[in-house]
């Protein structure tokens, strides 16, 4: 075939780490929370993988998906409308002997018929609370060279603090590396240790014929997690290669790093950084360009189509369909779609939701260390 | 299965009055209003009309407009049955034909219409800027019993003479057409926009091409041919927002109406009438600290560090740092270098206007010119460009053009 595309189908899993933004989650999931003005998280990982030639994609979704339903829609928009592989959307399958999963290994054990009816050699794993615009093809060649049983994907950084001072499990396990000619030699699970870490990015490469058979054997005896139960053990029996992105990334690990990985992209050397690979795509909604309206002030900012401004804005992220009216004073706010703040309001450090109001002469304020949320709907 | 009606869009025209911008595509590509095109106004109209089977009558430079339409899907118009077809000219087992004129190009397109079965047919324009509704001028179509219908608009009486005006009778029933006439009888001017039943289209059409003499033209030979016969003849009264962008001032001053909605009528902010268009896919438009954006419409993909005063800003736009840009249409793509001052002016797409550079000029005494810079232009670091320029090839760095 001319042209022929990767040999990998993808598989990403939009409800991982939700517990760690719940607020954000209320409505919806990791995959679909709104990011640097016009995205949704998923839309990178999904445009990377379409842009790689990865054309036959399955979402693992759990709960609270209606939201992420809606955006994907056909898939159209990602170019996953094919009539070999596309976009497949996998919920659980409601069956009285089935339990909820909440880990990979539950929920791939349900499509092992269908990776088993696939061609492609390779299966790509990802989460979606990473804002990457990643390169595949790089990673799957890597993998290949180095004759790994399995790939993942990490960069190095500090662990964000919300991690490190947790003392449960509950939200979730988190990984790290210990690295040794490129060989991943040891994982830790939830390491609270300080300073640079191999920190997982969540993002594998593996046979597809092995990551049935792993899937499968872990299932048989119960297991849940991929990383801890069927990675982990087999450190010694299998290759299993660390893979170092280089490039930009932004983790969304609570709320102030989801207010601060937006805020990053005022700077255009990170909005370069970020958008200079592959395009990414997302939902079209047909708005009109964003209008400054005769005494509008904007400064620092990113604003995405079908907003009107009149009022003033300052270091802050407007998504599409944005008002601030005559009079009102925005600084240090991300606004969600939709959202409007009446005249004469003052506003700072916020993060509003879909479709919140600040009425006329209201003032409200977070600080740069607590961004104040204000939940979907919601009048102020 | 049959459709209620079908439209035809005349979307041919070079647009020769729009020189610099139609030179390497048709006029209806032309980008108008900060991310669209000016094709996506009759399309949107049609599809929030209800109205699924267009037709895109083209043959001037037409590969813009092809892949911009594409299978239409951004106007929701792939469908099954119907949806958005390109009709350029085609060899016939009788001969080929370029289209000679409006009726010519529908006529050499019967068969495309009677796939459909078509009970009415609406001929549409694609040089305009309107939100139009055609159910509601097909409702008056057929609440007269009308054979053929005309949308027509009010028009100043002094300005009378530069359209083709319908005389109307108390019914408003069409009694004669003036093309142009130094006496106008009545202030109704054709909006270019008719529906006819198709029979009655078919017919004259036929009858039009057995003419040797015809210049194969709706206003000129079908609209008389059927007043002649005495035809059931209507004219619609339309008021809401309309203008022909067929030259550059009135492109440039539709494009400034955007700005002010409030008085002008084109409301592109309106939920219920959405304008689609094919997306540019790039990222929100980026604001520097220091910049200065007052009374403008930005886009995606913008980059202003410099002042953008009372312009339209198309997608991937940059400014740099003490650019100045004033009553502008800076289209898709274009970098404006530091220092440049762009006043009073359309740029095109893709053009590089070099640091210290000037475009145009606002109006001052009887100047008023709105200069003009062609697609992928590039202007040096300190030219000059006049304000009655069209410019369609580089400028070499300190020269001017007037």
């Amino acid at each position: 075939m001319v042209n022929m595309n990767t040999s990998a189908l993808g598989i990403i899993f939009p409800n991982s780490y939700d517990a760690l933004v719940p607020d954000l989650v209320n409505v919806r999931l990791m995959a679909s929370i709104p990011f640097a003005s016009r995205y949704r998280l998923i839309d990178f990982i999904l445009s990377s993988m379409t842009q790689c030639g990865i054309d036959n994609i399955s979402v693992m979704v759990n709960n609270n998906y209606h939201s992420l339903m809606d955006h994907l829609d056909s898939g159209r928009e990602w170019d996953l409308v094919r009539k070999n592989g596309g976009l497949h959307i996998f919920p659980p399958f409601a069956e009285k002997a089935a339990k909820p999963y909440t880990g990979r290994v539950g929920a791939l054990a349900n499509i092992l018929d269908f990776l088993r009816d696939e061609r492609e050699k390779y299966v790509v794993i990802t989460d979606t609370n990473i804002v990457v615009n990643f390169d595949f093809n790089a990673m799957i060649r890597r993998h290949i060279e180095s004759g790994a049983d399995v790939t993942v994907a990490y960069n190095q950084q500090e662990l964000p603090e919300s991690l490190m001072r947790s003392q449960s499990n509950d939200q979730g396990y988190y990984y790290t590396f210990g690295i040794e000619d490129g060989r991943i030699t040891k994982i830790y699970v939830n390491a609270k240790d300080p300073g640079v870490q191999n920190f997982s990015m969540n993002i594998f490469v593996v046979e597809r014929e092995l990551l049935i058979d792993l899937i499968n054997t872990a299932f048989v005896r119960g297991q849940e997690f991929f990383e801890r139960d069927v990675l982990l053990p087999r450190l010694n029996k299998m290759n299993i290669q660390a893979y170092k992105h280089e490039g930009y990334i932004a983790r969304i690990c609570d709320m102030k790093s989801y207010f601060d990985e937006n805020m990053k992209l005022l700077d255009e050397y990170n909005l370069d950084s970020l958008f200079s690979g592959h395009q990414i795509y997302t939902k079209i909604r047909d708005d009109n360009p964003t209008r400054y309206i005769e005494g509008a002030k904007a400064q620092n900012v990113m604003v995405a189509d079908g907003c009107v401004i009149e009022g003033e804005v300052e270091n802050s992220i407007l998504f599409r369909g944005v008002r601030i009216a005559k009079g009102a004073k925005v600084k240090n706010c991300i606004l969600m779609q939709d959202t409007v703040v009446e005249a004469g309001a003052n506003v700072e450090y916020l993060i509003m939701d879909k479709n919140v109001t600040i009425t006329a002469g209201k003032e409200m304020k977070g600080t740069g260390t607590f961004p104040v949320y204000i939940g979907k709907f919601q009048t102020v | 299965m049959a459709k209620e009606m079908i439209a035809m869009l005349l979307a041919g025209g070079q647009g020769s009055r729009l020189y610099a911008l139609t030179e390497k595509l048709a006029k209806p590509a032309v980008p108008f209003g900060g991310k669209y095109r000016i094709i996506d106004f009759p399309l949107s109209n049609c599809v929030n009309s209800g109205i699924d089977t267009v037709g895109i009558l083209t043959q001037y430079q037409p590969l813009v407009l092809n892949e911009y339409i594409g299978n239409g899907q951004p106007w929701d118009l792939d469908r099954l049955y119907g949806g958005v077809h390109v009709l350029p000219p085609y060899q016939k087992a009788s001969g080929s034909d370029w289209y000679k004129g409006t009726a010519n190009a529908i006529y050499q397109n019967i068969s495309f219409i009677e796939r459909y079965d078509p009970q009415y047919v609406i001929i549409l324009s694609g040089d305009q800027i309107c939100k139009q509704d055609y159910s509601d001028f097909l409702k008056f179509h057929k609440e007269k019993n009308a054979e053929f219908s005309v949308a027509v608009m009010e028009v100043p009486w002094e300005e009378a003479s530069r359209f083709g005006l319908m005389v109307t009778d108390k019914d408003d029933r069409i009694v004669e057409f003036q093309e142009k006439p130094k006496n106008p009888k009545s202030n109704l001017a054709s909006m270019g926009i008719y529906i006819f039943n198709w029979d009655i289209l078919k017919r004259y059409l036929e009858e039009d091409e057995a003419d040797p003499n015809s210049e194969n033209d709706f206003g000129n030979n079908i609209i008389p041919n059927l007043l002649r016969d005495n035809r059931r003849m209507y004219a619609h009264h339309f008021n809401g927002y309309w203008k022909d962008v067929g030259t550059i001032s009135s492109l440039w001053e539709a494009n400034m109406e955007i700005l002010d909605p409030e008085h002008s009528g084109i409301n592109l902010f309106d939920e219920d009438w959405k304008i689609y268009s094919r997306n540019s896919g790039m990222t929100g438009h980026k604001i520097s600290a220091g910049a200065v954006v007052e009374n403008s419409m930005i886009t995606d993909g913008c980059r202003i560090k410099g002042t953008v005063k009372h312009s339209i800003l198309f997608s991937g736009v940059r400014v740099e740092k003490g650019a100045v840009i004033e009553d502008a249409v800076v289209m898709g793509g274009t970098v404006v270098k530091a220092g440049a001052v762009v006043k009073h002016c359309i740029v095109a797409e893709n053009v590089t206007i070099g640091e210290n550079a000037v475009v145009g000029a606002m109006p001052s005494g009887d100047e008023n010119g709105v200069a003009t810079v062609g697609d992928g232009v590039i202007i040096g670091d300190n030219a000059k460009i006049g304000p009655r320029a069209m410019v369609n090839k580089n400028v070499e760095g300190g020269e001017e053009e007037w």
